[in-house]
């Protein structure tokens, strides 16, 4: 922090994206879309329609004065503000992040919260920010529980899809169940002016993804939390078509328990795929990155074909069976 | 789906019958979960065979969520963590089951409006997630009843199906009890918003620990005592009927059986088929009362 109190650039930028269909029958068109993603009346949500159907809420903000996670258990306290966002794409799919961007240092003292409004976004540390141990400690996988007085943007994003949720415009009958899947994500500036880079991508069973990224420090915490989403997006759509198809049991299940199960995928799912279609154009060779390995838009077609073989098996069938019906 | 399981009294193996329709559910391949909502007595993790449900977990159960110290309710998978090896081999076609436990030490609370909210919130979520949602009360009246016909009286949960079922052992002073507690949860339900009607349509009741004469366990009582046992049983259909819970309200029926009474555990295919210490009957009742949970045709008129 310096005498005039401008806040340094960010070292450290963090967020947790949850990704889940959006619970209600039918997907919503743009007017609606903005209807439910009004959290702020001073300010719209940005609806987009090309190439696909987007929404976008305006930032609301959390005040917090916690612990941040740290890898070695060093106790950083930070005060300010975490940002949170709705988005809605293709008016099916719903996704709340919930992120910040710190600096690598702040005054020892805790200011007046004038001092943090003014900085929407921004968890200012007391003192130095350790920003690898915290980045390793809110990627940690193990962290099963959020210690209370510790920064838990999980329950931020979480509280704002809950209170999407209870939107009278959805009626909770969905077309399919599917799981929500969670993304954490950490990114540190790059090193002597290298090409942003993505250091680590893992899996976990119950639905937990977590990224770290290498990024050029003049990259703005909204666009990072843009790329995540569209990752999130993205991975949801393979988790979830993924589980809906092994839950078939191939060559065992009759006709109608297959399209009951591929029908709703193709309704309302297999449109959606679109890579990169919003992210920062400083960002979107990130993606190049995810093509290659583990391959995201290979594993997409083959599951899209093995829907269409599915279909086309089923039609071939369906007049077989008419003809032998009584 | 919501199935609320609720009994007049204890000792009607309310817990153990539901985790067992749980996992009938589940190998029928719907997604299951079953909320341990017997805040009083948590026990349901035994049944599935995962007694240090909690170790490690801390304080993360339904109790702490519904308080509000924690946001995500711990969730375990019980076909990876039970400690029974038979149904650690997931079968192909199954769904999920899923346990969302008590806290250990929680106890019976007073729920607010703040548990209220976050009961409906769990409800949504679930509901977005698995086909089955079981939902274990306590015996009785209790705030945990109070909450959930709360909570589903809320217009953003009125579009969910909620089936009601009601374990009660089969002798006057339960069928009275029973009928006591439908009309109380149906009475005060009216009085939260609920439609009278369409709640008492989704009542239905479960005979528990019914003593079938003829049946392998009772092959042995003398002639006089299957005699008087069968007139007994007649007697008891009519006070059933009188009191409104007569045949076409009744789900199904669970005979006596050891393996329920005793151990609490689930009743596998191999418990029956392979070391065959549970009954056929039992086994039988539980496959009918699983698939008239999720049937329509045996819901609907109060």
């Amino acid at each position: 922090m310096d005498a005039t109190g401008e806040t340094p650039r960010h070292v450290l930028t963090c967020g947790e994206v949850r990704t889940g269909l959006l619970p209600t029958r039918h997907c919503l068109d743009g007017r609606d879309a903005a209807r439910l993603l009004a959290l702020r009346t001073d300010e719209q949500v940005r609806v987009s329609e090309r190439p696909n159907l987007h929404a976008r809420s305006p930032d609301v903000l959390t005040g917090v004065d916690c612990r941040l996670p740290t890898a070695n258990d060093a106790k950083i306290r930070a005060i300010g503000t975490v940002a949170a966002r709705a988005v809605l794409t293709e008016g099916r799919v719903l996704q709340a992040t919930a992120y910040f961007s710190a600096p690598a240092a702040g005054l020892d003292q805790r200011q007046p919260w004038g001092y943090y409004l003014v900085r929407p976004g921004v968890l200012v540390p007391l003192g130095r920010l350790p920003e690898q141990a915290v980045a390793a400690g809110f990627l940690a996988r193990d962290r099963s529980a959020v210690p209370s007085g510790e920064l838990g943007l999980g329950s931020i994003a979480e509280g704002l899809l809950g209170q999407l949720s209870r939107h009278p415009l959805l009626d909770h009958d969905v077309p399919f169940k599917s799981r929500r899947t969670r993304l954490r994500w950490a990114a540190l500036p790059v090193q002597d002016s290298a090409d942003a880079s993505i250091e680590r991508f893992t899996l976990d069973d119950d639905g937990l993804r977590t990224i770290e990224l290498r990024l050029p420090q003049s990259t703005e915490p909204a666009a990072v939390a843009g790329l995540c989403e569209d990752l999130a997006l993205h991975d949801w759509l393979l988790t979830t078509v993924v589980q809906k198809l092994d839950g078939i049991r191939m060559g065992a299940a009759e006709g109608a328990a297959v399209m009951n199960v591929v029908r709703p995928l193709v309704d309302h799912l297999l449109h959606l795929w679109m890579p990169s279609a919003r992210v920062d154009r400083t960002l979107s060779p990130l993606w190049e990155v995810l093509e290659t390995e583990p391959g995201f838009t290979r594993q997409w077609q083959t599951l899209v074909q093995r829907i269409r073989d599915q279909l086309t098996l089923q039609a071939i069938a369906a007049p077989a069976e008419a003809s032998t019906a009584p | 789906m919501l199935v609320f399981a609720a009994s007049d009294k204890g000792g009607t193996g309310r817990s153990v019958t539901s985790a067992n329709l749980a996992y009938r559910r589940a190998l029928a391949g719907d997604e299951v979960c079953y909320l341990d909502f017997d805040f009083g007595s948590p026990t349901a993790a035994a049944v599935f065979g995962i007694p240090r449900v909690l170790d490690g977990f801390g304080h993360q159960g339904l109790h702490s969520y519904l308080w509000g110290t924690t946001d995500e309710p711990a969730r375990i998978d019980v076909w990876a963590s039970t400690e029974r090896k038979t149904l650690r081999n997931r079968p192909s076609g199954s769904g999920r089951l899923v346990l969302l436990p008590a806290d250990r030490d929680g106890g019976e609370f007073v729920t607010d409006d703040e548990s209220l909210h976050r009961c409906v919130d769990l409800f949504l979520r679930l509901n977005a997630e698995f086909d089955v949602i079981v939902v274990d009360l306590s015996a009785g009246r209790s705030y945990a009843m109070d909450m959930v016909l709360r909570a589903t009286s809320r217009p953003e949960l009125r579009s969910v199906p909620a089936r009601w079922l009601i374990y009660h052992r089969w002798t006057p002073q339960h069928v009275t009890a029973a009928a006591d507690l439908v009309s109380g949860i149906v009475k005060a339900g009216a009085d939260m918003g609920h439609e009278e009607e369409a709640l008492a349509g989704a009542i239905r009741f479960v005979r528990a620990a019914v003593p079938a004469v003829g049946s392998p366990l009772l092959s042995q009582v003398p002639s006089t005592t299957a005699r008087w046992m069968r007139a007994y049983d007649e007697k008891l259909d009519v006070m059933a009927a009188n009191r409104g819970i007569g045949k076409t309200r009744v789900l199904g029926s669970v005979p006596l059986e050891p393996v329920l009474l005793i151990c609490e555990q689930l009743i596998t295919d191999e418990d029956v088929n392979g070391s065959r210490i549970a009954n056929k009957a039992t086994w039988q009742a539980l496959v009918e009362l699983s698939e008239r949970l999720t049937d329509d045709a045996y819901w609907g008129q109060p």
